[in-house]
């Protein structure tokens, strides 16, 4: 684990590692311009487009009672996200780059799609941890088919989503078949996704893959 | 609320945190850097998403889909489960609620696997909240596509393992 990381630790930082971000005035400048940078006047406008559609359907009280739901949401939600989030950056961090390459790259075939939806199944937690760990696969050499499989897979399958909501809202004999019904889906978006002559362009460091 | 999920990953994020700090070469302080930039992109982007899927999941018509999910429906249940699943942007409480509502009015079940499936896949909120802020709208756009056919597959695979289930055990499913 250690004498591995180091060399694509160093790359995975990107910026500049020898200067303390924290103390650094141009980084708050640079995260402000990230957090509120065009694309999330798209979401903001968006969000109040919903809230007027909304207000002139169900009326004041039930905007209101949404709004305070979603507060309530978002509080419940903000440990959870504290806790995804630095998961994933010491991850990214220290997850050993070449391994992860042998093990679901783009060479890996049939059994890395496997292993992703595997893996896939078995992480627990939202959609804050699963798609916080996708973006540290994403930029730790993972092939786009196994990316593809790893997030099918825990949407379809995520074993804690069928314990916690499945069962007891569907009951036993409904999921059990659902899960059978749906076990190859993963594999089957993995194959899709490689052979799919679209260029990949991530949202972070500006990596593209084109296979 | 503090549940057992948070206190697992936060359990993951302690150990992580160790490994980091004698793992030396400032790890822990580039992780913490990383955490804070996508925190950046992500937290106000989500903000927005999940207001604007709360007000839209208000405005969902389950009562008036469930009367087009009924076991005589055959194939086209499959569809308009699937097109359920594809517009209705909220987390497993509501999604699942609304299955049960669907449940409650006689939906098939290829209709119900088919709906599951689809939100489980599409639910807009989870690429608007997470997708597009973390990985960006070309990720999103290849995983929409490849995953475009999944929800009518596993619908069709659920008619027709009913379908041999009813041929080998008449009356039980």
């Amino acid at each position: 684990m250690t004498t591995t990381t180091e060399v694509g630790a160093e790359d995975a930082a990107g910026g500049t590692p020898e200067r303390p971000p924290f103390r650094d005035p141009a980084w708050w400048g640079m995260l402000a311009r990230t957090g509120f940078g065009a694309g999330f006047w798209g979401f903001f406008a968006f969000a109040i487009a919903a809230g007027v559609a909304c207000y002139a359907v169900i009326g004041h009280a039930a905007f209101i009672g949404a709004l305070w739901a979603d507060v309530g949401l978002l509080v419940r939600m903000a440990p959870r996200i504290a806790a995804a989030l630095m998961v994933a950056g010491l991850l990214w961090v220290m997850l050993p780059r070449d391994r992860v390459t042998a093990l679901i790259g783009a060479e890996s075939g049939m059994r890395g799609l496997v292993i992703a939806a595997f893996a896939g199944m078995v992480t627990p937690g939202g959609p804050s941890s699963a798609f916080a760990l996708l973006a540290v696969l994403a930029g730790s050499g993972a092939d786009r088919g196994a990316l593809i499989a790893y997030i099918s897979s825990w949407a379809i399958l995520g074993l804690q989503r069928v314990l916690v909501w499945d069962v007891p809202f569907m009951g036993a004999e409904f999921s059990v078949l659902r899960i059978v019904v749906c076990l190859p889906l993963p594999i089957i978006a993995g194959l899709i996704a490689r052979r799919l002559p679209l260029t990949v362009r991530f949202a972070d460091a500006g990596r593209e893959t084109g296979r | 609320m503090i549940s057992i999920g948070v206190l697992f990953l936060a359990a993951v994020a302690g150990v992580l945190a160790l490994m980091a700090w004698r793992h030396g070469e400032r790890a822990f302080e580039r992780g913490m850097q990383r955490a804070a930039e996508q925190a950046a992109h992500l937290i106000p982007r989500m903000v927005c998403a999940l207001i604007a899927a709360s007000f839209i999941a208000k405005l969902m018509p389950s009562e008036l889909i469930a009367r087009y999910l009924g076991t005589d429906a055959g194939l086209s249940a499959i569809l308009v489960g699937t097109a359920a699943g594809l517009i209705l942007p909220a987390g497993p409480v509501i999604a699942f609620a609304v299955a049960a509502t669907f449940a409650r009015a006689d939906a098939s079940v290829p209709a119900l696997v088919a709906f599951i499936t689809s939100w489980a896949l599409f639910a807009a909120h989870r690429v608007f909240m997470y997708e597009i802020p973390l990985l960006g709208p070309s990720f999103s756009r290849l995983r929409l596509t490849s995953v475009a056919i999944l929800p009518l597959l596993a619908g069709l695979i659920a008619f027709a393992a009913g379908w041999f289930v009813t041929l080998a055990q008449p009356g039980h499913l």
